[in-house]
């Protein structure tokens, strides 16, 4: 069985709660455990906010979210803004680096992504966006057999 | 997300109720620095996590940002983080400037 879904939202942190329980309600079917709902919205929750805060900078613009999953129990998931990209992905996604330091920001957003998922690969291009697509295997510990 | 208060003999409690991310990360800040402007004389200052059932970095953010103002005059503790919030707070290196307590 494959499945995908794909929402457009305001780069607003109003939409924040709304982007979690999307996609952790979407891989219901594969019968995560409640750990593996909460690194799913943690890890989402990370992403948008990148994107809210850094990619359009408290500005307007669109984020599309896309998650999908077929028979092998890993939920991909994508997070796509046009907002300003990254120059340096790898200087980015260094535990603690932040472009927010002004604003309290802990530098840890892709360090949660990369801890709470099984993979994370970003992409960006400066003046036209980036995609950060994860991946997670989901309900290990079910034990059934689909 | 709510934040609610206690005055305590030893100190103000803070208790937090709902989801902390970026949309309820200005109201928690804001919130909460008027309130330790409000009780200056308590030297202790608890975060009761308790009713928390969301926590991203942003609120790891918060929080540091609460101590790192705030430290020189005042201790801070964490209580009652779940499990979930408490792996973020830890990722975010919070424990070792925030001590947790029962």
């Amino acid at each position: 069985m494959e499945n995908h879904m794909k929402i457009t939202i305001s780069a607003l942190s109003e939409n924040e709660a709304f982007a979690r329980s999307a996609v952790a309600a979407f891989c219901i079917p594969l019968k995560p455990t409640v750990d593996e709902i909460n690194e799913i919205k943690t890890a989402v929750s990370e992403a948008v906010t990148n994107a809210i805060v850094h990619a359009y900078r408290g500005g307007e613009g669109e984020i599309i979210l896309t998650a999908w999953y077929d028979t092998s129990g890993v939920l991909h998931m994508e997070i796509i803004d046009q907002g300003k990209g990254i120059p340096s992905v790898e200087e980015a996604m260094q535990p603690f680096f932040t472009t927010g330091a002004e604003e309290e920001r802990s530098g840890m957003g892709f360090t949660i992504m990369r801890s709470f998922t099984d993979g994370l690969e970003v992409l960006s291009t400066p003046g036209e966006g980036t995609v950060v697509r994860m991946q997670k295997r989901i309900g290990t510990a079910a034990g059934d057999v689909k | 997300m709510e934040l609610r208060y206690h005055v305590g003999a030893d100190g103000l409690y803070l208790f937090f109720d709902g989801e902390l991310d970026e949309y309820s990360a200005s109201f928690v800040r804001e919130k909460v620095d008027a309130l330790i402007f409000q009780h200056l004389t308590l030297s202790k200052v608890v975060f009761d996590l308790g009713g928390l059932s969301f926590m991203d970095s942003t609120g790891v953010g918060v929080i540091l940002g609460r101590y790192k103002k705030y430290a020189k005059f005042l201790r801070f503790y964490i209580r009652n983080p779940s499990p979930a919030v408490s792996r973020v707070l830890g990722m975010g290196g919070i424990y070792d400037m925030i001590p947790l307590c029962g």
